[in-house]
C-alpha cells in the first residue's frame, strides 16, 4: 500500500479513538498513539523519506493535512470533556436548607432606643448622656426635689457605699443629665438623652432593678405646652403608628410646672382591654430648675418628657415580662 | 459672556484691582468662571536707536550693533541688512517673548553670545512682531520722530495689558449679556456715574461726502408682516463706507473676548452688541431688492413651511413655517435674531449699509434656534429676552462707530417700526418687607436709592394709603423684574448679602458631645452583629462572688443598700454578665452561643471609683450553623474563631499596631489568655479560653471563648479618614515555602524576622498552613506561608523575584531559625 493510502485508515482510527476516550486521561493516551513520538502518524512521518523525491510534496502534505484535521478533532473533544467534567453530578434541590452565614442580632431594647433617637435627631435634638453613678445634687437637688422627698428615699435609690467621704447613688432618672447639658452650655438647647437607671425595686414582670429612659429636653424662647404635645405626639405616632391616640393628664413631677402623664390608645391598647395605657411622664420645666443651671426663667421656657424604653418594647412587641431583656436567651434575641 | 478690565472702565470708573473686581461680580451674582491676564501686545518690545554698526568679526554676514533703549546702551548682534545708525527700530529685551505664529509657541529671548560676541536683546522685523510686512528680511524702521524708549505698543497706539472675565450669566438677566449691563451693576454698587458712549455723530464725518447722504426713506423701507414675533424694528442706512480691516482697538477688544474679527463694518455690529446687549445686523444695501415703493424693501415675516435659505455660514437650512424671516419682497435675507444670510452680506466692496437692530419675540428666537440646531450670539441674546427700547439708540451707536471705522455718512432719520408701546411696568415696594424678609434694616433712602442705581423710576404717587411704600418703574432692560420679591433682591445684592447677620437655624442647637460617642457605639453594635453575634443586655448589678472572676475585691463598688448577695456590686467587667448568659442559655438546651454586649462597667481605680464602656464577646459551640454536608459541620469554635471576630471588628474600626501577649498562667476566668495592646503599652482588653472547670461547673462544655475591650480607648484609637489607594497595576508573584520551626517560634517572631531582612518588592505575606506530625520533629511545628511580591510600576521578572525570595528564606533560616521543607 502506497504511503498516501495509509493516512485515511489511520485518520479515520484516530477520529474513532478520540471519540471513544471518555475522560482527560484516555484523551492524552489517544492524542499519544497518534501523534506522540511513537505514534502512528510520526511513523508516516518516518516513511516520508523513503519516497522517490518527486512523490514527497504531495505525500507530506496529505500527512500534515490529516494531522491538522486530527489535532482540532483533540482539542473539540478536549472542549467537550472539560465541560462535561464541569456539569453537577447530581440535580440540585433546591428546596434543601442553603449554608446560613448567621447574621448577630441587635438587643430589642437598642433597636427601640435608636428608632427614638433617630426620630428626635430629625427633629434637631442632639443625643446627649452623663454618668450612672451620680452624685445627690444632680439627681434630686438641682431637679428642685429637696431632701425630705420621698424619691430621695434609701428604699427607692440604690446608694453607694461611701467612699472618701462622698454619698453617690445610682441615678434614678436621666433627668440628671439635663442638669449636666444646661450646667455647660447656654440656651437654646434641643437634647435627647437615652440610658440606663436604677430603681430600688425586686425584680417582677414589669420591674427590674436596672432599665433604660430615654427624655427630651427642648429649652428656647416661647416653647408652650402646645410645642410640648406637638413633638410628643410626632415622636409616638413615629414610633407606635399614626393611628394612636395620645391623652395628657395633669400629674406632678417636682421638677417640672406644669406636669402631666401620658397615655395613649391603639388598637394594641384595645386588644388589651383598655382604652388608656400610661405610656410617659412630661411638664414644662419648673423656674428652679432653670435657677439652679443659671437660666433667666423670664426669658426662657422649655419642656421635658420622659418614658421607659422598656415599657414602649414591651407594648410594641407585646413581650409580656421584663426580665426577658435581661436574660438574654438566644430563642428571645433571635426574634428581632 | 467675556468681559475686559478696560473695556468696562470706558464705562465706569471703579477703584478696583482685577481681582476685587472679581470679587464684586462674584457677590453681585455674576460668578466669575475665569480669569485671564492677558500680557499687551509687544510687551518688552521698546522703541529703541541704532547708535552704532560695526562688522561682526566672526561672521560675514552680522552685524555688532550699540542700540540705546531709552535707559541705556546694549549690544546687539543683528543679521539684517536695511538699516543705519540713527535709524530707530523695535528691540525686544531679554525675558520678553515675541509673538507667537499661529500653531506655535512664542520665542522666547535671552541674552547670550552669538558666535562669540555678546547679544543682549533682538532687534525685529515686522514679521516677527506680527505686523503687516512692508520690507522681507529686514528690520521694521519706524518714524524718525519716534520716541527711544517708549513701549512699541504705545508707540503704534496698541492696547497695553488687561484682564480677561469670563462671566456666568444667568439666564434670568438678559440685561447683563452686555457691557453696559455690567457697568451699570458696578456705577451703582461703586456710587460712580455711568458713562455711557457718546451717540452724537461728529458733523465733520458728513462733511466728508461730496453729496448728502439724504434721508433713510430714501433707500430703504420697512413692512413688519409679523408684528406678534416682532414687536420693532429699525433701519438705518450709513451711505459711502469703506469695507476694510478694523483699527486694532476694535479687532483686539474684540478677539480678547474670543469674536474673530471680520471686517469694520461686521466688527462694530457685534462691538455694538457686546456693548449694548442688542444684536444688530448689517446687510449689504445693493443686494436687498426693491419693493413697490421703489427702494429696497425689508419684509419681516413668518417663512413658509420648505422655504430654502443659506444663512452666512454657507449652509442652506429648510425653513418651516413660524420661524421668523427678514426678507425682501423676493427673497429671504436673514434668520430673523438667529443668523444673516450668504446673499444679503457686507461685501469687500459694499459702499451702502443697511443696520437692522430690532426687537424678536424670545420663544421665537428659541424656537427656530433649536430646530435648526444652530446658536449664535444674537439667538443666545434675543431667547432670553431683550431690550425693546434700546433698538434705536444701538443703532444710531452702530452708525458712529462705522462712521468712525469705515467712514460714509448716515442717512438722515431711521426706519422704526414699532408696534408696542405699552406702559413701562410699576412695583409697588412695601419698605418695611424689606427688611422682613432679608432680616437686616436698611433704611428707606438706602432702598430707593440703589433701585434708582439700577435705573429704576421712583414714580410719585399722591396717596396716604402708600405710606411707607414707593411705587417704582421698571426699566425696559430689566425683563426679569416682576414682582416686590424681586425689588428686595435688588436691594439685598446692593445691600451685600454678606453684610445681612447670620441668626442661628430657629430652633437649631447643634451636636452635644455625645452625639459622635453614641453613633460610634451604634456603628460597634452593628459590627459585631455582622459578625454573626447577637446582642445581649446584662444586668448592671451583679453579685461580688462572680465579679471577682473578672477584677479583685479592691476595685469592687459595693452598694450600701444592695436589694440581694446577687446584686451587691456595680459590674467591673462586661464578662462574668456573659459568663452568666451563656450559662442561662445552656441550661436551656441553646448550647451554640455568640453573644456580644457593649455597656459600662464600674471599678475603683485609686480609690476614686470610675465609670468606662467596654465591648466584651463570647463564643462557644458550633463554629457554623448546623448543616448537611461536610466534614468540618461539627466543629467546635476555637480561640482563633473569636481572635477572627475580634481583628474584623478592630480592623473595620480602624485601629492599628493590636499586639497579642500571652500571659502567663491563669487567671480567675482564664486557664490561657493573652493582653490585647496598642502601641506596645495601652492595655486595650483581653481574649481567652474560660477555665474548662469553670465552665463545667455552669454546664458548658464545649471550649469558652471570651473577649473584652475598653470601647472609651478603642474608640480614641480610631485611624483617620480612608484615603484611596490605588489599585496595583501590574500583576504579583507568589512564592510559598514551608518553614519548620520550633513551637516557641510565634508567627509574630516569623513576622518580625520577615521585616527585619526588608525584602526587596515584598507585597504581603499570608500564613496558610500550620502542620505538626509526620516529616516534622517533636517539639517542632511547619508553617507554611504565601510571599507575595510586587512593583508598583512594572511586571517582576523571575530573576528580581527569585533574587528578593531567596534572600529572604536564608535570613529566616538563619534566624529563626528555621529550615526549609
Amino acid at each position: 500500500m502506497s504511503l498516501i493510502d495509509q493516512i485515511a485508515p489511520v485518520k479515520d482510527s484516530a477520529m474513532a479513538d478520540l471519540e471513544e476516550a471518555r475522560d482527560l486521561a484516555a484523551l492524552d493516551q489517544a492524542k499519544g498513539r497518534y501523534l506522540g513520538a511513537e505514534g502512528r502518524f510520526t511513523a508516516l512521518m518516518k516513511q516520508l523519506g523513503a519516497l522517490p523525491k518527486e512523490e514527497r510534496p504531495l505525500a507530506g502534505k496529505a500527512i500534515n493535512a490529516a494531522k491538522v484535521e486530527i489535532e482540532a478533532a483533540v482539542l473539540a473533544r478536549r472542549t467537550q470533556l472539560e465541560l462535561e467534567a464541569l456539569m453537577p453530578a447530581e440535580p440540585i434541590d433546591f428546596t434543601l436548607p442553603g449554608r446560613r452565614r448567621f447574621v448577630g442580632r441587635l438587643h430589642p431594647l437598642t433597636r427601640v432606643t435608636e428608632d427614638i433617637v433617630r426620630c428626635f435627631r430629625r427633629l434637631g435634638f442632639a443625643v446627649a448622656d452623663g454618668p450612672e453613678v451620680e452624685d445627690e445634687y444632680h439627681c434630686f437637688d438641682a431637679l428642685n426635689t429637696p431632701a425630705d422627698h420621698p424619691a430621695r428615699d434609701s428604699q427607692d435609690t440604690f446608694f453607694l457605699e461611701p467612699n472618701l467621704g462622698e454619698s453617690m447613688l445610682l441615678r434614678t432618672h436621666t433627668s440628671s443629665v439635663q442638669i449636666r447639658v444646661m450646667s455647660k452650655q447656654p440656651p437654646p438647647v434641643r437634647i435627647v438623652v437615652p440610658g440606663r437607671v436604677y430603681r430600688r425595686d425586686n425584680a417582677d414582670s414589669t420591674h427590674n432593678p436596672t432599665f433604660q429612659q430615654i427624655e427630651g429636653l427642648y429649652v428656647d424662647k416661647g416653647v408652650t405646652v402646645g410645642d410640648l404635645k406637638g413633638t410628643v405626639e410626632t415622636v409616638f405616632k413615629e414610633l407606635l403608628g399614626d393611628e394612636v391616640r395620645l391623652r395628657f393628664r395633669p400629674h406632678y413631677f417636682s421638677y417640672t410646672e406644669p406636669s402631666f402623664e401620658i397615655d395613649f390608645s391603639s388598637s394594641l391598647t384595645k386588644s388589651m382591654g383598655k382604652e388608656w395605657l400610661e405610656i410617659a411622664g412630661c411638664g414644662m420645666v419648673h423656674p428652679s430648675v432653670f435657677q439652679a443651671v443659671g437660666y433667666d426663667a423670664e426669658e426662657w421656657s422649655g419642656w421635658a418628657f420622659g418614658f421607659g424604653i422598656e415599657r414602649i418594647a414591651m407594648i410594641r412587641y407585646g413581650i409580656p415580662d421584663i426580665r426577658l431583656f435581661y436574660e438574654n436567651d438566644i430563642r428571645f434575641l433571635a426574634q428581632f | 459672556m467675556k468681559i475686559t478690565y478696560h473695556w468696562l472702565k470706558q464705562y465706569v470708573d471703579f477703584p478696583w484691582t482685577p481681582e476685587e473686581l472679581a470679587e464684586r461680580l462674584t457677590m453681585l451674582g455674576l460668578e466669575v468662571e475665569g480669569i485671564e491676564h492677558r500680557s499687551g501686545d509687544f510687551e518688552g518690545v521698546v522703541v529703541a536707536q541704532v547708535i552704532s554698526r560695526d562688522k561682526h568679526p566672526n561672521a560675514d554676514k552680522l552685524s555688532v550693533c550699540r542700540v540705546y533703549d531709552g535707559a541705556g546702551e546694549r549690544q546687539i548682534v543683528c543679521g539684517a541688512n536695511n538699516f543705519q545708525a540713527g535709524d530707530k527700530v523695535p528691540l525686544i529685551l531679554p525675558g520678553a517673548t515675541l509673538p507667537a505664529k499661529p500653531g506655535e509657541a512664542g520665542l522666547p529671548i535671552k541674552a547670550g553670545k552669538i558666535r562669540g560676541i555678546e547679544s543682549n536683546g533682538m532687534m525685529c522685523s515686522a514679521e516677527e512682531l506680527g505686523l503687516p510686512v512692508k520690507v522681507p528680511d529686514g528690520l521694521l524702521i519706524l518714524e524718525a520722530n519716534a520716541t527711544v524708549g517708549q513701549s512699541l505698543a504705545d508707540y503704534l497706539g496698541r492696547r497695553g495689558s488687561d484682564v480677561v472675565f469670563d462671566l456666568e450669566i444667568t439666564p434670568n438677566r438678559p440685561d447683563l449679556n452686555s457691557l453696559i449691563g455690567i457697568a451699570r451693576e458696578l456705577a451703582a454698587l461703586a456710587g460712580k456715574p455711568l458713562r455711557i458712549p457718546s451717540v452724537e455723530v461728529a458733523s465733520g464725518k458728513l462733511q466728508e461726502l461730496a453729496a448728502s447722504p439724504g434721508a433713510v426713506a430714501d433707500f430703504v423701507s420697512v413692512r413688519v408682516e409679523a408684528q406678534e414675533l416682532c414687536p420693532r424694528y429699525t433701519a438705518r442706512v450709513i451711505r459711502g463706507v469703506k469695507v476694510g480691516p478694523s483699527p486694532d482697538w476694535l479687532r483686539s477688544t474684540l478677539e480678547k473676548v474670543g469674536l474673530r474679527s471680520i471686517n469694520n463694518v461686521v466688527d462694530v455690529t457685534n462691538y455694538v452688541m457686546l456693548e449694548t446687549g442688542q444684536p444688530l445686523h448689517a446687510f449689504d444695501v445693493r443686494l436687498v431688492s426693491k419693493g413697490a415703493t421703489g427702494v429696497p424693501t425689508i419684509v419681516v415675516r413668518e417663512a413658509a413651511d420648505g422655504e430654502i435659505f443659506q444663512t452666512l455660514d454657507g449652509t442652506s437650512r429648510t425653513l418651516t413655517a413660524g420661524m421668523l424671516l427678514i426678507a425682501d419682497e423676493q427673497k429671504g435675507i436673514a434668520l430673523a435674531g438667529v443668523m444673516g444670510g450668504k446673499n444679503s452680506e457686507i461685501q469687500p466692496d459694499t459702499t451702502d449699509v443697511l443696520l437692522e437692530s430690532a426687537c424678536f419675540k424670545a420663544a421665537s428666537v428659541r424656537r427656530t434656534s433649536k430646530a435648526l440646531g444652530l446658536r449664535t450670539d444674537a439667538s443666545y441674546r434675543f431667547e432670553r429676552g431683550s431690550d425693546v427700547e434700546i433698538c434705536d439708540w444701538a443703532s444710531q451707536r452702530a452708525a458712529k462707530l462705522i462712521l468712525e471705522t469705515a467712514g460714509g455718512g448716515v442717512a438722515e432719520g431711521v426706519e422704526d417700526v414699532y408696534s408696542m408701546t405699552g406702559m413701562a411696568p410699576t412695583i409697588l415696594l412695601r419698605h418695611n418687607k424689606v427688611g422682613q424678609l432679608l432680616g437686616v434694616s436698611i433704611p428707606e433712602s438706602r432702598q430707593v436709592s440703589i433701585l434708582a442705581g439700577l435705573g429704576f423710576e421712583v414714580v410719585p404717587v399722591e396717596d396716604r394709603a402708600s405710606a411707607g411704600c414707593t411705587l417704582l418703574g421698571v426699566p425696559s432692560f430689566r425683563v426679569d423684574v416682576h414682582c416686590e420679591a424681586d425689588l428686595i433682591e435688588e436691594i439685598a445684592r446692593f445691600h451685600g448679602v454678606d453684610k445681612i447677620p447670620s441668626t442661628p437655624p430657629r430652633g437649631f442647637v447643634g451636636s452635644n458631645e455625645f452625639d459622635k460617642l453614641h453613633d460610634a457605639l451604634m456603628e460597634s453594635r452593628l459590627l459585631l452583629s455582622a459578625a454573626g453575634l447577637c446582642e445581649a443586655q446584662g444586668q448592671t448589678l451583679i453579685g461580688d462572688e462572680v465579679a471577682k472572676l473578672a477584677v479583685g475585691a479592691e476595685s469592687l463598688i459595693k452598694l450600701a443598700n444592695p436589694l440581694s448577695a446577687d446584686m451587691n456590686v456595680l459590674r467591673p467587667s462586661l464578662l462574668p454578665g456573659l459568663l452568666e448568659c451563656l450559662s442561662h442559655n445552656i441550661s436551656r438546651k441553646n448550647g451554640d452561643l455568640g453573644f456580644f454586649e457593649i455597656g459600662r462597667v464600674f471599678h475603683r481605680v485609686e480609690g476614686k471609683q470610675a465609670e468606662e464602656r467596654r465591648a466584651a464577646m463570647a463564643l462557644t459551640g458550633a463554629r457554623s450553623p448546623s448543616f448537611w454536608a461536610g466534614s468540618d459541620r461539627d466543629s467546635r469554635c476555637s480561640i482563633y474563631d473569636l481572635k477572627g471576630v475580634l481583628e474584623e471588628f478592630l480592623d473595620a474600626m480602624g485601629v492599628k499596631g493590636v499586639l497579642y501577649s500571652r500571659r502567663v498562667g491563669e487567671t480567675a476566668l482564664f486557664l490561657e489568655s493573652a493582653g490585647i495592646a496598642v502601641g506596645g503599652t495601652l492595655e486595650l482588653g483581653e481574649i481567652g479560653l474560660v477555665h474548662p472547670a469553670l465552665a463545667r461547673r455552669r454546664g458548658l462544655r464545649d471550649p469558652v471563648l471570651m473577649a473584652e475591650l475598653n470601647l472609651d480607648l478603642l474608640l480614641t484609637l480610631r485611624g483617620g479618614a480612608r484615603r484611596f489607594n490605588a489599585l496595583p497595576q501590574f500583576p504579583s508573584v507568589r512564592r510559598d515555602a514551608a518553614l519548620v520551626v520550633l513551637e516557641s517560634v510565634s508567627h509574630d517572631a516569623v513576622l518580625e524576622a520577615v521585616r527585619q531582612a526588608k525584602p526587596a518588592f515584598l507585597d504581603s505575606i499570608e500564613l496558610f498552613d500550620v502542620f505538626r506530625g509526620k516529616g516534622v520533629g517533636e517539639g517542632s511545628k511547619s508553617v507554611a506561608y504565601a510571599f507575595t511580591y510586587r512593583h508598583p510600576e512594572k511586571t517582576l521578572t523571575d530573576f528580581e523575584v527569585n533574587g528578593s525570595h531567596e534572600k529572604l528564606m536564608a535570613h529566616l533560616t538563619k534566624t529563626l531559625p528555621a529550615t526549609l521543607r
